[in-house]
């Protein structure tokens, strides 16, 4: 991301640099104070000054000796630059929600300035925009229009090439349906001609004719029969292979990438995108070519035959083209209008179904009813007013380009009947016009048809190109964990200019328990998610075992690690399968006894399928408890060197909770251990506890020495207590 | 345990501030700008050097419920402001251009041109603050319906844009925006 942008010269000269004055950053506001969209103003950071420039001139400076500290605030659909100079607070300037990430980055190095050192800070983060031709690049950071344009057709030959033999084939056939389509009214001339209009017509000829146009009939059907075979199972296969290729890359994003979308957009690249071009394969590209070939041939051999009438056929060929073209816009339209409707009463059932428990306890059924009535009504009347255009529309394209077949007629009809042409080659002509105009509304839909398939193709490649993470060349240390974590200044955000963590520095020894505790939102839970490696860190480093996490080998890291998370997520399968999901190739035995050490043993005996009970989509035959235990039983079913656990309680029962730390702790023993939890009795085991509050390490130490500290910590056991107290009071 | 524990009060008392609302008036508050572009507030014998503003219902009652907060003591409230109109015109002034200052959601006036490619549509309008371009992901939620004809539309950057009332844009600039509506 540029934070350097140019300054004009004469600016350059305006700002009057002083000696060793140097120009560190420059970049854009274009918000003004009063909150219009400006495009003049800049914000340049020297080693000495801030200076605000609008239209070339300078409005304000702020010499950085004043400033003790400068942040970007984020505000809504925006944000601002305020700096501390002594104790007052000054507004430096605004801008909107695209320069909120230079901002941070700006506040950053303004910070190392006015700090008295010299080392510039660099966004690694990627422009949003192409700096040529404007558009928005792609989640790879490629243009789709500069980078790709030319590129389709070599992209779409690359999809293509490894079934080249097949599209061999097709294409011949392709060839062979395009001659018999030629010849079949070639033979009715020579019947009509030949056989019929003549007095003395031989009628073995005739039979010949007839039989002729038997075979061709005949062989075209056979032809499209084994051409849509090849080309289903060409657009099926290729859509297979790149669904596989979808979700296995898909797998190996980082989760932000996941997190990023709705569900439902991933879903459709693999479904609908992949679906995209299954159909393209099979109902244009096998086509395509016939139907090129087709239109030439006719249209040479119109010329050829009578050139005159030709061009009088063709006069109606722009009308078609024009209607259909005009048309499809509006078509488009109206269609997509109605899939949102029908999307909208699609999810309003969605929302009122799985919230039914509520609807039905606050007694709103019939408000319900009169919602889902105006967005039902609001749909059928779009569908109809559709359907309606719709059986107006088509009939009247028909029509115009039906009356170009009249005309050739009337043309025609005279010069038969002059005897200038035979009635042979008019009918002949006509079945040619017919099946130009065929092929012209066939092709009139080919832009689309490639629009949609280009649009496709970008998608998956837009994830195709996504780098992997953690799959670089280095992440390939295989080691066994002995369990020393460190945190060395490390800082993480999910956006960046929003940090959650900010310079975190422990070190844990092997075999140490760790309990982490902190108000909701303070970190905790992102802390747990980059021990897992499920994010990178922004700065410093995270080693495991004096490695650091990003050169491990994923794979074989993630078989060292246990985890239990605060939602638990059972997938649908057996009570069995989902234990094994860490290894699936434990024993009996060994489920048993995890199940035992989590305590869920006793209630998996009590169903009636034991082990091999079937828990639905979400688990949702077992209660949060259970659920939990399985989860637990499948955390320490692979003997992890690595335990993570974030609230892996907290949905249990108190006697069932007991019992589990009971479990847990001849479980941990020996092991790291990573454990959040609200109720600090949770925690009691822990060798050290570390109190994350606003967004950093606040406190660190044991409980004892917490406790003395009188800090934070301090504060929240005593409330703890103080509730109980209260409680049994 | 001793009932008057110096912790227990305190979360008795943050209990009592969590629950209690305070209102600010003319009567009991005093805004004032600071050198720093910002304001202070002197608000039931206690000095804020710097207040913030928060709307309660930013998109249906902009200038009632107004939140004021302390920035230094973790964004805590202060007290609310019922009704904007009931300051004294220099404060009311004030206020509002601090609103302006956090609040930056322009509405869109006018569609210019709407343009779709590879996925991203393409913006083209007039709004309060003046001409923009902007830029949507259309596979993302973009576009939220937040009334039948009220609209809120988010671009790539999370840059925000509003339109009122869907209807009052003429036929030509409603076709441009169907297939978002």
């Amino acid at each position: 991301m540029n934070l350097k942008y140019d300054i004009s010269p004469e600016v350059k000269q305006k700002l009057n640099l002083r000696g060793e004055e140097r120009i560190y950053y420059s970049i854009p506001y274009d918000v003004s104070d009063e909150g219009k969209w400006i495009s003049d103003g800049m914000l340049i950071v020297t080693t000495l000054r801030v200076v605000l420039v609008r239209a070339g001139e300078v409005e304000k400076s702020y010499d950085l000796k004043d400033i003790v500290k400068t942040r970007a605030e984020v505000t809504v659909g925006g944000g601002m630059l305020i700096a501390r100079m002594g104790e007052k607070e000054q507004y430096i300037t605004r801008y909107s929600a695209k320069h909120r990430t230079r901002y941070a980055y700006i506040a950053r190095g303004m910070n190392i300035l006015s700090r008295g050192r010299s080392e510039e800070v660099e966004s690694k983060e990627k422009e949003k925009i192409c700096p040529t031709c404007h558009r928005a690049l792609s989640e790879s950071g490629k243009c789709p229009h500069c980078d790709k344009q030319g590129g389709f057709f070599k992209n779409f030959m690359k999809m293509i090439e490894p079934y080249w033999e097949r599209i061999l084939w097709i294409n011949v056939l392709m060839l062979l349906a395009a001659g018999v389509t030629l010849a079949n009214p070639h033979l009715q001339r020579i019947l009509v001609d030949d056989v019929l209009k003549k007095a003395d017509g031989d009628i073995r000829m005739g039979i010949l004719c007839l039989f002729g146009m038997f075979v061709l009939g005949a062989g075209i059907v056979v032809i499209n029969v084994a051409k849509s075979y090849y080309c289903t199972r060409l657009g099926a296969r290729i859509a297979k292979d790149i669904r596989e290729r979808l979700f296995d890359h898909l797998q190996k994003l980082p989760l932000q990438f996941v997190n990023d979308r709705r569900p439902g957009e991933l879903m459709n690249r693999v479904v609908n995108d992949t679906g995209h071009i299954r159909e393209f394969m099979q109902d244009t590209f096998c086509n395509m070519f016939t139907v090129a070939f087709i239109f030439v041939a006719v249209v040479l051999y119109m010329l050829y035959l009578n050139w005159k009438m030709a061009l009088l056929s063709f006069l109606f060929v722009p009308v078609g083209v024009w209607m259909t073209m005009a048309f499809r816009k509006s078509i488009h339209r109206r269609f997509h209008l109605q899939y949102l409707k029908e999307d909208d009463v699609s999810s309003n059932l969605q929302d009122v179904l799985s919230g039914m428990r509520v609807v039905k306890s606050y007694g709103k059924e019939e408000r319900e009813k009169d919602r889902f009535n105006e967005l039902s009504d609001e749909y059928a009347r779009v569908a109809w007013n559709n359907e309606r255009f719709w059986a107006l529309f088509n009939p009247a394209v028909h029509l115009t380009l039906g009356s170009g077949v009249f005309l050739v007629l009337l043309y025609g009809g005279s010069k038969v009947i002059n005897e200038e042409m035979t009635a042979g080659m008019l009918m002949q002509f006509m079945t040619y016009t017919t099946m130009l105009y065929q092929y012209v509304q066939w092709m009139t839909n080919m832009p689309r048809q490639i629009t949609n398939l280009i649009a496709s193709m970008e998608r998956i490649n837009d994830v195709m190109n996504q780098e992997e993470y953690g799959h670089g060349e280095e992440a390939d240390e295989k080691i066994e964990i002995v369990g020393k974590v460190e945190f060395q200044h490390a800082s993480f955000g999910y956006k960046s200019y929003e940090p959650v963590l900010e310079d975190i520095n422990l070190t844990v020894k092997p075999g140490e328990m760790i309990g982490i505790v902190g108000p909701s939102g303070a970190g905790k839970s992102t802390l747990i998610n980059l021990l897992m490696g499920l994010y990178e860190i922004d700065d410093g480093a995270l080693l495991i075992d004096g490695v650091p996490i990003e050169k491990l080998e994923r794979e074989h890291f993630h078989q060292q690690i246990g985890v239990v998370l605060q939602e638990t997520f059972l997938f649908s399968g057996t009570i069995l399968n989902n234990i094994r999901f860490a290894k699936p190739d434990a024993t009996y035995e060994e489920v048993v006894e995890a199940a035992k050490l989590a305590n869920a043993h006793e209630f998996i005996s009590k169903m009636a399928d034991g082990y091999n009970t079937y828990v639905g989509e979400k688990g949702f035959t077992l209660s949060g408890g259970e659920r939990q235990r399985i989860a637990i039983a499948r955390a320490i079913l692979t003997q992890p060197k690595l335990l993570i656990l974030d609230e892996a309680t907290a949905s249990l029962d108190t006697e069932s909770e007991f019992m589990i730390q009971q479990a847990l702790e001849r479980l941990i023993s020996g092991r790291t251990t990573f454990a959040i939890a609200h109720r600090l009795s949770t925690l009691k085991n822990a060798d050290r506890l570390i109190v994350i509050d606003d967004h950093k390490i606040a406190e660190a130490g044991t409980h004892e020495e917490l406790v003395e500290q009188k800090g934070l910590y301090y504060r929240l056991v005593k409330a703890q207590l103080e509730m109980q107290a209260s409680k049994g009071a | 345990m001793r009932k008057n524990d110096n912790i227990t009060n305190e979360y008795q008392e943050t209990v009592d501030q969590m629950i209690r609302t305070e209102r600010i008036d003319k009567s009991n508050a005093k805004f004032e700008k600071t050198e720093g572009g910002f304001l202070k507030l002197s608000f039931k014998g206690k000095e804020y050097p710097r207040v913030k503003v928060v709307r309660l219902f930013p998109f249906t009652e902009p200038d009632r419920y107004l939140s004021v907060r302390d920035p230094g003591n973790k964004d805590r409230e202060i007290g609310l402001i019922e009704n904007l109109h009931d300051l004294d015109a220099a404060t009311e002034e004030e206020i509002k251009k601090q609103l302006n200052l956090y609040y930056f959601t322009p509405v869109i006036t006018k569609v210019i041109n709407i343009k779709s490619e590879y996925g991203y549509a393409y913006f083209h309008v007039m709004t309060d603050c003046g001409e923009c371009r902007f830029t949507i992901n259309m596979g993302s939620n973009a576009v939220v319906r937040l009334s039948d004809t009220r609209l809120l539309i988010t671009d790539l950057d999370d840059n925000r844009f509003e339109i009122r009332d869907v209807l009052a844009l003429t036929q030509k600039e409603q076709r441009k925006l169907d297939l978002f509506l």
